[in-house]
């Protein structure tokens, strides 16, 4: 009952994995799993609407009602992802490995054991390896692949190592050990706090340990991005949060909370100014907004499940917004470049208007989500007392402002450019489009009430 | 008491008829253009018609808001969507409301690709001011504030010059440096208000209560004051504004000059100097040197520009000095004379900018050198244009005189009793301000002079084309302007007394110190 939603995306896996074995059906996968991802997210949402709160493995994993509503969220944010892969996957490869990764992803803001917490750090990452090569049609894949292998890798052996050093201070697994060795003074203790926090902050891009994501992006299908972009790094972010419950950040952990963050802002937002292809401005963008995310840890324990999770939503919403729409195009270059989307507004107005609403709201400008979400954010961190790092952020995300203003000018201000081949977004992608759109007006408009069942 | 209680309805519907014009828009995108236009036109028509309502139901006796609604938005904030009219924001409500349809119908033939997306961003630019003015809640005006930008950063670089999307960047990026640290300056008061009297809100009339030690104030207002002056603007933060003016549509230029440069007026008369009252009153002398650097500076550069644009550009500048200086002399006449102002530039700088627009329709040009005695090309134009020019001079029976004078006459008034007591620098700043005026005469006339008479030159005029004089339509939105500067000009009372109330209320919430009693005027500041 606890594993309810887990439950659900594992039989969606054996479903599909029988499926393929028996050689039918490739075309009805999409559904599938589509069909699990809604049933176990439903699921989470019911648990919680419930109240339900259990702890199926004493000391290994457990769910809260927020921890479920958690999950729910996150798993409703799949969904467009899925319905973006249509045009690209047509095998069911796709939504085996995509319902993969999500069941680590689920695994995350429920674990109690540090081992719980590794394996779905590596189970949310290992399917992914093999998404970004699943684009194999260019070159690029296998190189963005191979890096996003090493880096997670040595991201993984960074936390084993904190994990390890830990234990060995405290000799306990458990994730609450976490928060005590925050406050010790000890250097074993200490350097074991430093590690799993660098690991984190590699698997979240926080510069300096982001120079794999641009070039990841880059290489990795549309879907695959935005899946990367948005959903592996809020789960990472979630698994932080897990960490921390409980605990105020408190010196010397503070100034790694703050200063690091604070480069990865306004490095990420200076870098995107540069980019001539859009999935590497996303890529810096999203190493900003992981710096933003971050920032969310100096704000007090009670309220910081909330803002990030709101975060999260709200940027990863807009964030496939902009994905889903994305036109089409045969050749990669073409597509992946910030040239094909010069004067799409008279092309395609719609896909131009949906673009520009998600890059308002990944702007932070009101009266889109990523407003409400940061100042959430900024909100905590004033009330827990760090004014003069709320201000040097929101001046870090000002510096942002630039390049999604000048995505906006592409698509309304320039001429037209007939780039051959191009093709409006698929059906499904449209679809998904349609979804986060809704999803972006509600939480433009009913901020108060999502935060309300959070 | 009026017995009237669809008041709050309609001043919902005030505020989100444009809206419902942009939802229309959308719908009629795919057939002609004249549709967006006819759709877009009686939008504005039928707001201003309840606003004027409004404005004629309005009590002016009555404190407080008017015609308020009140409905929880986001609990967990502290934030409410409030809305309701006053003596602060019911005369500009009136003029968004009344530049509207003039708006739309200045753009009728000038604007030629992508119509409905104009005339959708144009109602969505009217949906976010209005929002602006009637919001009496900090979280829901920032949004407003905000939601300005994006509009107007689309007119501006879709539809503007040459330059445009330079000038469009600039603006976006000026304006929007100062809104962030605004919105620090938000977080930390509603914060800070929070922890000391533990009321959890962003209600305006709140936030007055707030008790703030003087250095907080100072910062604070330091924000907010920041990002009102880019908005005004105020010298050294102006430089967006020629660059704006001069590259936006006729359209943009008039919302611009006509209402968007009142939010930052309004904004230091609305929120700046009441929230953080006794800030204001230590940086009353700075502030007040750069209104009439503002004013003196503006009509210098007013005068030597050479681009028709600019010089009304520059001038927008030096008369928003005015209501700078109003509003700090805390003088009940010099704040009058300050919201009398706003509105008065309002209606003449929209007026001469579909004046310069019309006649660049015409002949292509903006370059003063190219123009000459248009008076006897084009004799009803320059009827409008003289009467806009006087009224930009500040001649008696227009409103330019009103609101000028009353401004002057406020800050001579806070400056008699200070140059007695010994201190000469108000009585000198008010002096300096005066030779404006005259500099705003000479930079007036002497546009007039070279573009009206003399030798008769003008681009794309020649004996077998000439240049058509105004159509009825504009003749009748001149006519409409002409008809508001005059009312405003002879019969400035009945604007005044609605304003009355706001103007002591100003005063009162300014003069009073809010200093928290027994804190040490050195109270550790921002800095954790």
């Amino acid at each position: 009952m606890a594993m309810l939603p887990e439950h659900l995306l594992l039989g969606g896996i054996v479903l599909l994995i029988v499926m393929a074995v028996l050689g039918r059906g490739a075309r009805s996968a999409l559904w599938v799993a589509l069909g699990a991802v809604v049933a176990s997210c439903t699921a989470a949402f019911w648990l919680s609407n419930a109240q339900f709160a259990a702890e199926p493995f004493a000391g290994q994993f457990s769910v809260t009602p927020a921890v479920l509503m958690a999950k729910g969220a996150l798993l409703a944010l799949a969904v467009p992802v899925l319905l973006m892969s249509r045009t690209e996957f047509s095998d069911g490869e796709f939504s085996i490995l995509l319902l993969s990764s999500l069941y680590g992803l689920c695994l995350l803001p429920s674990s109690d054991s540090f081992l719980v917490m590794f394996l779905g750090l590596e189970m949310l990452a290992m399917p992914v390896y093999a998404l970004v090569l699943l684009a194999f049609r260019r070159p690029q894949s296998a190189e963005s692949a191979f890096k996003y292998l090493v880096l997670s890798g040595a991201a993984s052996a960074t936390f084993l190592m904190g994990v390890s050093l830990l234990y060995g201070a405290t000799g306990s697994m458990s994730v609450s050990a976490f928060g005590p060795a925050l406050a010790a003074g000890d250097i074993m203790t200490r350097t074991a706090v430093v590690l799993v926090l660098l690991a984190l902050f590699l698997k979240a891009a926080v510069v300096p340990f982001h120079a794999w994501a641009p070039d990841t992006y880059e290489g990795a299908s549309i879907p695959v991005t935005a899946y990367m972009a948005t959903l592996t790094k809020g789960a990472v972010l979630l698994a932080a949060v897990r960490l921390f419950s409980g605990v105020n950040a408190s010196r010397p952990v503070v100034d790694l909370l703050m200063v690091l963050p604070l480069l990865s802002i306004v490095w990420g937002n200076l870098a995107a100014i540069k980019q001539q292809s859009f999935r590497r401005m996303i890529a810096y963008s999203s190493i900003a907004h992981a710096g933003y995310l971050f920032y969310a840890f100096l704000g007090d324990s009670a309220g910081r499940m909330q803002s990030v999770l709101f975060y999260v939503i709200a940027y990863s919403v807009t964030n496939l917004l902009a994905f889903a729409v994305m036109p089409q195009n045969d050749t990669d270059d073409q597509r992946d470049s910030l040239d094909a989307l010069k004067g799409l507004y008279h092309r395609n107005p719609f896909a131009a208007a949906m673009i520009a609403i998600a890059m308002l709201s990944l702007a932070g400008l009101p009266p889109f989500p990523g407003f409400a979400a940061k100042f959430l954010i900024f909100k905590n961190v004033v009330a827990a007392g760090y004014t003069t790092y709320a201000v040097l952020g929101l001046v870090g995300s000002y510096l942002g402002i630039y390049f999604y203003l000048r995505v906006i000018q592409l698509l309304f201000m320039t001429a037209s450019e007939t780039t051959p081949g191009e093709k409006e977004a698929g059906g499904a992608a449209r679809v998904a489009g349609v979804l986060c759109l809704v999803g972006t007006l509600v939480l433009a408009v009913l901020p108060g009430w999502v935060l309300g069942g959070m | 008491m009026s017995e009237f209680t669809m008041g709050p309805t309609l001043l919902n519907l005030v505020l989100w008829l444009p809206m419902v014009g942009v939802a229309l828009v959308l719908l009629a995108a795919r057939a002609n253009d004249g549709l967006a236009r006819a759709i877009s036109v009686a939008t504005m028509g039928v707001q201003f018609a309840v606003a004027a309502m409004l404005y004629l139901q309005f009590d002016a006796t009555a404190p407080g808001l008017q015609f308020a609604t009140q409905l929880p938005w986001i609990a967990q904030w502290g934030v409410s969507y409030l809305i309701g009219l006053d003596g602060f924001n019911i005369l500009l409500v009136l003029l968004t409301a009344f530049l509207g349809p003039i708006v739309v119908l200045g753009a009728w033939t000038s604007i030629k690709k992508d119509v409905p997306l104009f005339h959708g961003m144009v109602l969505l630019l009217q949906f976010a001011m209005m929002g602006a003015f009637v919001a009496q809640d900090l979280f829901l005006f920032y949004l407003f504030w905000e939601a300005m930008l994006i509009p107007m950063f689309l007119i501006i670089g879709m539809w503007g010059g040459a330059r445009r999307v330079y000038a469009t960047l600039k603006f976006v990026l000026y304006t929007a440096f100062g809104s962030i640290l605004m919105l620090a300056a938000v977080i930390y008061l509603v914060h800070t208000m929070q922890q000391s009297s533990g009321v959890l809100s962003f209600a305006f009339d709140d936030l007055y209560r707030a008790q703030l030690p003087l250095s907080v104030q100072t910062i604070l207002l330091g924000a907010f004051a920041l990002s009102f002056a880019i908005k005004v603007p105020m010298v050294p933060l102006h430089t967006w504004l020629p660059d704006a003016h001069v590259e936006a549509p006729t359209a943009g230029s008039v919302i611009l000059a006509g209402v968007l440069l009142k939010m930052g007026t309004y904004g230091f008369m609305k929120l700046g100097f009441p929230l953080f009252p006794d800030a204001a009153r230590a940086f009353t002398p700075i502030l007040m040197t750069l209104a009439v650097i503002s004013i003196v500076y503006g009509a210098c550069l007013a005068l030597v520009q050479t681009d028709i644009k600019k010089i009304i550009a520059y001038s927008s500048i030096s008369h928003l000095g005015y209501v700078m200086l109003g509003l700090l002399s805390l003088e009940l006449v010099g704040i009058q004379g300050a919201i009398i102002q706003m509105v008065s530039h309002g209606l003449v700088a929209a007026g001469l900018f579909l004046l310069v627009g019309m006649i660049y329709d015409r002949c292509h040009t903006r370059e003063l050198a190219a123009y000459g005695g248009l008076a006897r090309l084009l004799p009803v134009y320059s009827v409008f244009f003289m009467i806009f020019t006087l009224a930009s001079v500040g001649l008696p029976t227009t409103s330019g005189f009103t609101g000028e004078f009353l401004a002057l006459m406020g800050a001579f008034t806070a400056a008699w009793p200070a140059h007695l007591d010994g201190s000469n620098y108000p009585l000198v700043l008010a002096v300096v301000a005066v030779t404006g005026v005259v500099l705003g005469a000479m930079y007036m006339l002497r546009f007039a002079l070279t573009f009206l008479f003399g030798e008769v030159k003008a681009p794309h005029h020649s004996p077998e084309h000439p240049l058509l004089d105004l159509s009825w339509r504009e003749k009748s939105i001149l006519g409409l302007l002409a008809v508001a500067v005059f009312a405003l000009g002879l019969f400035p009372n009945g604007a005044l007394q609605k304003t009355e109330l706001a103007a002591k209320t100003y005063q009162s919430l300014v003069t009073t110190s809010r200093v928290p009693v027994g804190s040490p005027v050195s109270q550790a500041g921002v800095t954790p």
